[in-house]
């Protein structure tokens, strides 16, 4: 049985995805990363969880346009399949559960 | 693309896609390519390369990386033919232990050699400037041809400085050469000798004695200033940190007096050609020595740091003729040479470098090659001679699909296992033998596995293993597969060639080695028993130093004393090795002046031909009965002869201005080393400088010698007589030869002992490759005689055909090195005989044990089974 709970950097990423939309590519990726979360990341490290993701069956994939900046390569674009949604729904409602039930945080 | 933009680095980018799913290729390229364009719109190029090649390993992941499904069938096959090379190991263990071990001691051999040619090859660089040291040579033409000295005028060094922009600093360092004054140092309470140099001032800037106290500009400057050794200043103060400022008081001739000790300086390595452990300033000996200004009088090195980038050749001739353009009094050219290749380059003839220790370090190189070449030899020959046992093996790989190549490599593969093992029993057996061996040359050797070391081991082994199994590679995979399925390989002629060519090739080398060792030991023999010309045997010399450099005379009176002392005099240098000085400043009547003579200067006292044993032909010696012998001259037979004068006695010549007469006539004796004709020298008497020799009753040395050092300790403050026994030192004379001659009865010893290896592994093939042919004969009636005759003759052919070949080389090479001494043996027959038949006793002895035990089989047991 595959593995469907989501890590955080997974978490992340699968939402960038979501944000980047036609521009959902490694490269891509890996900057809005850094520039969301003012952490580095090597274009290696999303590449391998994109490809987990996509094993996982919460992203699909298909190769996109070429641009001559990538010397004429093709880039993979990714996007979220219903199955993704679902996982992240599930996430940010177990999130929301839990922050209900912190007293301390009851106020804000 | 453009060409002209930036592109990403293009190793990466190769290492990317090796390793790299190629389903992922293109994407990831692509990414990577746009990250790199990004990161150069914000920063240098080197940084966005960097970056790319950061990137890169990133990617080193499980999921990006290639599957190697295709690689395994490689490692199955390798992990065949280790077991394969294995299983042959065990099964033909004569085999595997001869091939191990000649190669092994090849190996062994050839390490030791490299390591002792680098250690030659590296004395006196350890300056910083090596590159830029050089030392101004001088020729001066005589009769016999030029001589090359290292004597300059003490101007020389200050000259050149200061008229010729490529010399950033000079200094002259006397005494010249490797010599040194010797004294006796004194504090308030400990003593030792030193040996000292008088050194310009720039000394310590030039030349890297790395300074442990002292600043290097300062340290000489001053004429009561002396810098020591470490290792001295430990001796004397007991550390090298407080040593100076502190005062010392110096015995030596003219300069005894008290000195403060500026400098230290560190001791130079033990294979340095300069060895000294007090330095002076150079002013301080012209203080005392004003000829030193003259550009005709030579006396001190002179040393050269040239500036970055001068021209060493363009240099060398600008200063040729500089000594006679100042004074027209002077001769001789000047050259330069590098510092250190003095060492290595000592030698010249007619004023041409003609190597030197380069010789030797060639020579031994050459053997290291050709034992290693033995070696392999072994290897080749018994791969080949036993491959019908491979046959089969061979065949069905052919059958199955192997191609010729993988069979190479698998037999190129066994063989180079073979080395790295014989490598790792050579390291083993040189951790063992280095201790000996030191001792054979004479050096320190250390053998570590450190890189620089490393890689030239392991390129002799991968070499090695590459050249053994270069024939069986070639020619085992080359068989028909079908003749070798169907059991009718016949060997080809061209193989049985090779192999006894091998076979040849291995007594060539033997034997030559073998001549070679005969020759240079009868010549080191004559050498040693040649009679010189005078009496080496029972002679002590002892250095001048402290008070005996002054007033030798009353010393010798006391000495002449001791009982069991039959006489004593004294002379300045050594009477061995030409340590002297030549001049040309003899004029005597009828000279031609065209023709200039030199004459060796032997600066004698009384009684120097008894005590030596020198038979004064005409007229009589210097003696204490006469009271102007300082007027007197003395000369050999060769020099009134070279001057053509007859009957010389009372004839007065003229020496350097001053009239002397002739008093008497030596018979010749070498005051040389037998690389030199006997030359003219003449005699003349001082009481400066000169060195005690005294002749001892033979059978009372022991008891002589404890008395002289009574003596003496009694009157140098309890310093212990430093003395020389004037036969062994001659022996040392001939150090290097001495030890070239052990080192190649080494060699030659084990060059025959790798050939006699691999001819043993052969006889034993070819004695039971034979049989069942030993069988058939010995039914049919041939007796065992015969049959150890018809094996043996294989062999005892191509042992002559080595024999024929190996005696015009080592005639040659024999004749060439006999060519450096003026005394030498003539070549006998007997010596070519001698190695030849030696070469053929020892393959018989080898081959014997064989053929003996082939030739007794009983024919039954052969013959029973097909």
């Amino acid at each position: 049985m595959k593995e469907t709970r989501l890590g955080e950097f997974e978490e992340v990423i699968l939402l960038l995805v979501g944000i980047l939309g036609d521009e959902a590519y490694a490269f891509k990726l890996s900057e809005e990363f850094e520039s969301q979360t003012k952490r580095s990341v090597s274009i290696g490290a999303v590449h391998s969880t994109l490809n987990r993701l996509s094993e996982k069956g919460f992203l699909t994939s298909e190769m996109g346009g070429a641009s001559p900046e990538r010397g004429g390569r093709r880039k993979r674009i990714y996007k979220i399949t219903a199955l993704g949604e679902r996982i992240l729904s599930e996430a940010r409602d177990f999130r929301v559960s839990l922050w209900s039930q912190y007293p301390g945080f009851a106020g804000g | 693309m453009n060409r002209k933009d930036p592109i990403s680095p293009k190793w990466a980018k190769n290492f990317l896609q090796w390793f790299l799913r190629d389903d992922l290729k293109e994407e990831v390229l692509g990414d990577l390519e746009e990250k790199f364009q990004h990161k150069l719109g914000k920063g240098p190029l080197f940084a966005a390369k960097l970056h790319y090649w950061y990137q890169v390993f990133q990617y080193l992941r499980p999921f990006a990386i290639k599957k190697y499904r295709s690689s395994s069938i490689h490692i199955i096959m390798y992990k065949h033919n280790f077991k394969i090379t294995y299983r042959n190991f065990f099964r033909y263990k004569s085999s595997f232990f001869i091939n191990l071990s000649s190669l092994s001691i090849g190996l062994t051999c050839a390490i030791l050699i490299v390591l002792w040619a680098r250690d030659e090859l590296s004395i006196d660089k350890f300056h910083e400037n090596d590159q830029r040291l050089f030392q101004v040579m001088h020729n001066f033409e005589t009769p016999s041809g030029t001589v090359t000295l290292e004597w300059t005028p003490g101007v020389l060094a200050e000259a050149l400085e200061a008229e010729f922009p490529e010399v950033k600093q000079g200094v002259p360092v006397m005494p010249p050469a490797t010599y040194t004054f010797n004294g006796v140092i004194k504090t308030n309470d400990t003593r030792s000798r030193g040996k000292a140099k008088f050194a310009g001032s720039d000394f310590f800037q030039i030349f890297s004695y790395g300074l442990k106290a002292g600043k290097e500009e300062h340290v000489l400057q001053d004429k009561n200033a002396v810098v020591i050794s470490d290792e001295l200043a430990v001796n004397l103060f007991n550390s090298t940190s407080n040593a100076v400022g502190q005062t010392l008081s110096w015995k030596q001739g003219e300069f005894t007096g008290d000195y403060y000790v500026s400098g230290v300086f560190t001791k130079m390595p033990a294979n340095a050609t300069l060895q000294f452990d007090v330095v002076f300033g150079y002013d301080l000996y012209k203080s005392k020595h004003p000829e030193l200004e003259d550009w005709s009088y030579n006396s001190p090195s002179t040393y050269l740091l040239l500036e970055d980038g001068a021209q060493e050749q363009a240099f060398s001739s600008k200063i040729a003729d500089l000594t006679r353009k100042n004074d027209p009094n002077a001769e001789g050219t000047l050259f330069l040479r590098k510092y250190s290749d003095q060492h290595l380059y000592g030698s010249y003839k007619n004023g041409v470098s003609s190597g030197g220790r380069i010789t030797y370090v060639g020579l031994f190189l050459v053997t290291a090659v050709f034992i290693l070449l033995i070696a392999c030899a072994n290897f080749m020959n018994l791969s080949t001679a036993r491959a019908s046992r491979r046959f089969k093996e061979i065949g069905v790989k052919k059958a199955i699909g192997a191609k010729r190549s993988t069979l190479a490599i698998q037999h190129l593969g066994e063989s180079l296992i073979l080395s790295s093992l014989s490598l790792v029993t050579a390291i083993v057996i040189i951790s063992l033998l280095l201790p000996t061996f030191n001792q054979l040359t004479g050096k320190e050797l250390t053998f570590s596995l450190a890189a620089d070391l490393i890689f030239p081991l392991l390129g002799i082994t991968f070499l090695t293993g590459l050249i053994a199994g270069s024939y069986p590679a070639l020619y085992l995979p080359g068989l028909k597969p079908v003749k070798i399925l169907k059991g009718n390989v016949v060997t080809s002629l061209s193989a049985l060639w090779i192999r006894k060519g091998l076979v040849v090739f291995q007594f060539v080398v033997s034997v030559v080695f073998i001549l070679l060792v005969v020759v240079v030991y009868q010549q080191m023999e004559y050498i040693q028993s040649k009679p010189l010309g005078y009496q080496k045997d029972n002679v002590i010399y002892l250095d001048a130093e402290g008070r005996q450099g002054d007033s030798h005379r009353t010393f010798l009176q006391e000495i002449r004393k001791v009982p069991g002392v039959v006489n004593a005099s004294a002379m300045r240098g050594d009477i061995m090795n030409g340590d002297h000085n030549s001049t040309s400043g003899v004029v005597w009547e009828g000279r031609q002046t065209e023709v200039e003579i030199k004459f060796s200067d032997l600066v004698v006292d009384y009684d120097f031909f008894i005590t030596m044993g020198i038979e004064v032909t005409q007229g009589r010696a210097f003696s204490e009965k006469f009271s102007t012998e300082m007027d007197k001259i003395m000369f050999n037979e060769k020099a009134i002869e070279t001057m053509g004068l007859v009957n010389p006695v009372g004839q007065v010549v003229r020496l350097w201005g001053q009239e002397k007469e002739i008093i008497g006539v030596v018979k010749d004796f070498h005051f040389e080393s037998l690389y030199e004709e006997v030359k003219p020298c003449f005699f003349r008497m001082s009481d400066k400088h000169l060195n005690p020799l005294v002749k001892i009753q033979a059978g009372q040395e022991r008891e002589t010698l404890a008395r002289l050092q009574d003596l003496y300790k009694a009157q140098n403050d309890g310093i212990a007589l430093e003395y020389h026994f004037l036969d062994s030192a001659y022996e040392h004379l001939y150090f290097s030869e001495q030890r070239a001659a052990t080192l190649s009865r080494y060699f030659a010893g084990i060059a025959i002992i790798i050939s006699c290896l691999g001819l043993f592994g052969l006889a034993a093939f070819t004695a039971e490759r034979r049989l069942k042919e030993i069988g058939i004969r010995k039914i049919l009636g041939a007796g065992n005689f015969r049959i150890v005759a018809l094996l043996t003759a294989d062999f005892t052919k191509m042992v002559l055909v080595a024999i024929l070949v190996a005696l015009p080389a080592s005639y040659f090479i024999a004749q060439n090195w006999l060519e450096n001494f003026a005394f030498k043996i003539d070549l006998q027959w007997w010596f070519f005989a001698g190695a030849g038949a030696l070469a053929l006793i020892i393959a018989w002895l080898t081959v014997g044990a064989q053929t003996v035990k082939a030739a007794n089989v009983n024919p039954v047991d052969c013959l029973k089974d097909e």
